[in-house]
């Protein structure tokens, strides 16, 4: 890139305009956050921590997002192992219908998640699964298998296969093949898959609001249901420690590739 | 060369002689219409060193896959001391590979490679500790004991991928072109260390290459492939020697071919007539009237002073000629037997070569082999 022409003003314009426009939405509930008055505003007389202090005092806030973590975590563990599997079982067949299982695994990804929604909700009311947190935690994890396939995929392509011969001209089995020098190398691709999985579990709200009302309460439905019902600027300290989380895992992914790109 | 006559050919071989005999019996592999091998049958004695050698695509990787197991062959089966293992899958095999470009783990350090054959084996800590201190030892490399293989040279590399190959003692070493990756110097020096390491060891070793001064200073025995099938099979200085077929002349080492009209034949000698010159060749028995090939090694041709006289003689012109400092290469034209290459030791060389000098050439009879057009050799 050092080769290329100094950008011109228009240039510089468009991208600083583009910055502004995906930051300035976040970095408002900031502010928001810190209001001295007791409704969804800017502070005017003062910053004010008592929308924290109230966060972290409440109940209903406090198991929102223990529900929310613990369905997160779940629904990574189903996604990693799952799109791990089906990563590897497509790299090792390696034919053309193998290409298929593959573009079907992003199914999830490329329908729209309402669609998706409505399908999952008369399944799971067949299955007796609305409203629960294993219902929640099964569809947040079946539709994270995209982005743990996507990495690790990308992680098995720069694999040499030679290495599996190897491994196994030597007497390896499968398993042992598997867990000494294939995960090994692709540690780092399963890691950056579980991380988005995750996020993407903590912050989905289109499922939820579908197939769960009153037991199954995540974070992300209890601000909608916030917004909704009252202006209570709670809803802004909680978006910021939504943010400052989301920031904290993204960190963690880059250090994991940067360390795996040494 | 059944696996039946293994195990005799250990008299007189140092090393300890524990290798084992592998047969391929009609072995082929097809690739939808392409046939990469074609019914190739050879057997290697116990503790021997066999180079399947041939140019690119002459399907030589192939039977080295077959053998260890990778690649399933189309028919033809492969034998370990007479016990069918063609069903056999890669991992109950318990052969050492050394893979072209290694595949050395690059997460484990040296030690940790080498021991991966001992911990598949579920071997205690203490046995493979000194099992892999051994092999280190083996190809002298227990100083680098904890590096990682990107910390390495190439020819060290290659020293790891030898000590994890044979760690675990395996029935039969596979390599897969393991010197192509090192320069020239490099690759003289570590042919010599695996030599000596095959004798060390003992075991029986097959080893692939295109490289035909590797496949002539290693080998106990040479396999020559071309287009899929086993061309001519033997010792380096019998391939070198006696070569069967055009192929095989022309691929080891560098060969003139002469074609003769055959006059006569009788008590061991042909009379071959070119042009106007008449050749004397010993060996063979084509029948007057036959057309012969011979093969004739640079090497065997001699400059003729004058009053010097051989079994057969030809004049000519040098059309050009190279100094390669231990000798000069020739180019001779002469009338009737084309362009011939001479081979002429530089020191005390009788002449000094310019180009149009007329020179005399001669050989003796058994100098020249009489060899089949490829054609005409399956």
């Amino acid at each position: 890139m050092t080769g290329g022409h100094p950008a011109g003003p228009l240039a510089r314009l468009l991208a600083w305009g583009t910055v502004l426009y995906l930051l300035l939405p976040i970095t408002i509930v900031i502010p928001v956050s810190l209001t001295d008055r007791r409704y969804l505003s800017l502070p005017e007389e003062g910053l004010s921590l008592q929308h924290y202090a109230r966060l972290f005092g409440s109940e209903a806030w406090l198991s929102a997002i223990g529900q929310s973590l613990w369905i997160a975590l779940g629904a990574t563990a189903v996604a990693v192992a799952a799109g791990t599997l089906c990563a590897i079982g497509c790299w090792r067949i390696g034919r053309r219908s193998s290409e298929l299982v593959r573009v079907l695994m992003l199914l999830p990804l490329i329908i729209p998640g309402i669609v998706y929604a409505i399908g999952l909700y008369r399944w799971f009311g067949w299955l007796d699964l609305l409203d629960r947190v294993l219902g929640v935690t099964l569809a947040h994890g079946v539709t994270g298998i995209p982005y743990v396939v996507i990495t690790v995929s990308t992680a098995l392509a720069a694999f040499d296969p030679r290495l599996e011969q190897a491994a196994r001209g030597m007497g390896a089995s499968l398993g042992q093949t598997l867990r000494w020098v294939i995960l090994p190398r692709i540690a780092p691709g399963i890691a950056s898959g579980a991380i988005f999985a995750f996020i993407h579990s903590w912050d989905e709200l289109v499922l939820v609001l579908f197939i769960a009302s009153r037991r199954v309460l995540t974070l992300p439905r209890k601000i909608w249901d916030g917004i909704n019902e009252n202006l209570d600027p709670t809803m802004a300290a909680v978006a910021v420690l939504l943010i400052l989380f989301t920031i904290l895992l993204l960190a963690l992914d880059g250090m994991l590739r940067a360390r795996s790109g040494r | 060369m059944s696996a039946a006559a293994a195990a005799p050919a250990l008299a007189g071989r140092p090393g300890r002689g524990v290798g084992h005999a592998l047969e391929l019996r009609g072995l082929s592999k097809r690739y939808g219409s392409f046939t990469a091998v074609d019914a190739v049958s050879l057997g290697i004695e116990r503790g021997q060193f066999l180079t399947l050698l041939g140019p690119s695509g002459s399907g030589k990787t192939t039977i080295l896959m077959a053998i260890a197991g990778f690649v399933a062959p189309s028919e033809g089966a492969v034998l370990l001391d007479g016990r069918d293992i063609t069903a056999l899958p890669p991992e109950r095999r318990d052969f050492g590979m050394v893979f072209q470009g290694y595949a050395l783990f690059p997460h484990m350090t040296v030690a940790e490679n080498v021991a991966f054959p001992l911990r598949v084996r579920r071997l205690s800590r203490a046995e493979r500790e000194a099992k892999v201190r051994a092999a280190l030892d083996l190809v002298q490399l227990d100083r680098f004991a904890e590096r990682r293989p990107a910390q390495l040279s190439g020819g060290q590399q290659q020293r790891v991928a030898l000590a994890r190959a044979l760690v675990f003692d395996p029935d039969l070493l596979l390599l897969d072109e393991p010197l192509s990756a090192l320069d020239k110097k490099l690759r003289a020096e570590l042919q010599d260390e695996l030599k000596a390491l095959h004798r060390r060891v003992g075991r029986t070793f097959v080893n692939v290459t295109h490289d035909q001064e590797e496949a002539l200073s290693l080998s106990d025995q040479v396999a020559i492939l071309n287009h899929g099938r086993l061309v001519q099979m033997g010792a380096p200085e019998a391939l070198y020697e006696r070569p069967r077929t055009r192929f095989v002349a022309d691929f080891l080492g560098t060969s003139n071919f002469l074609r003769g009209q055959v006059e006569a034949a009788g008590g061991g000698e042909m009379q071959l007539r070119a042009g106007e010159t008449r050749l004397r060749q010993a060996g063979g028995d084509l029948p007057p009237g036959a057309t012969a090939l011979l093969s004739l090694r640079p090497e065997k041709i001699a400059l003729l002073g004058a009053g010097e006289a051989a079994a057969n003689q030809v004049t000519g012109s040098i059309a050009a000629w190279a100094y390669l400092g231990a000798g000069f290469s020739l180019t001779v034209r002469t009338s009737d037997l084309g362009a011939l290459r001479v081979a002429l030791p530089a020191w005390r060389a009788p002449i000094a070569p310019s180009e149009g000098l007329p020179v005399r050439l001669g050989w003796a009879a058994d100098a020249a082999v009489p060899v089949l057009e490829d054609g005409d050799a399956a």
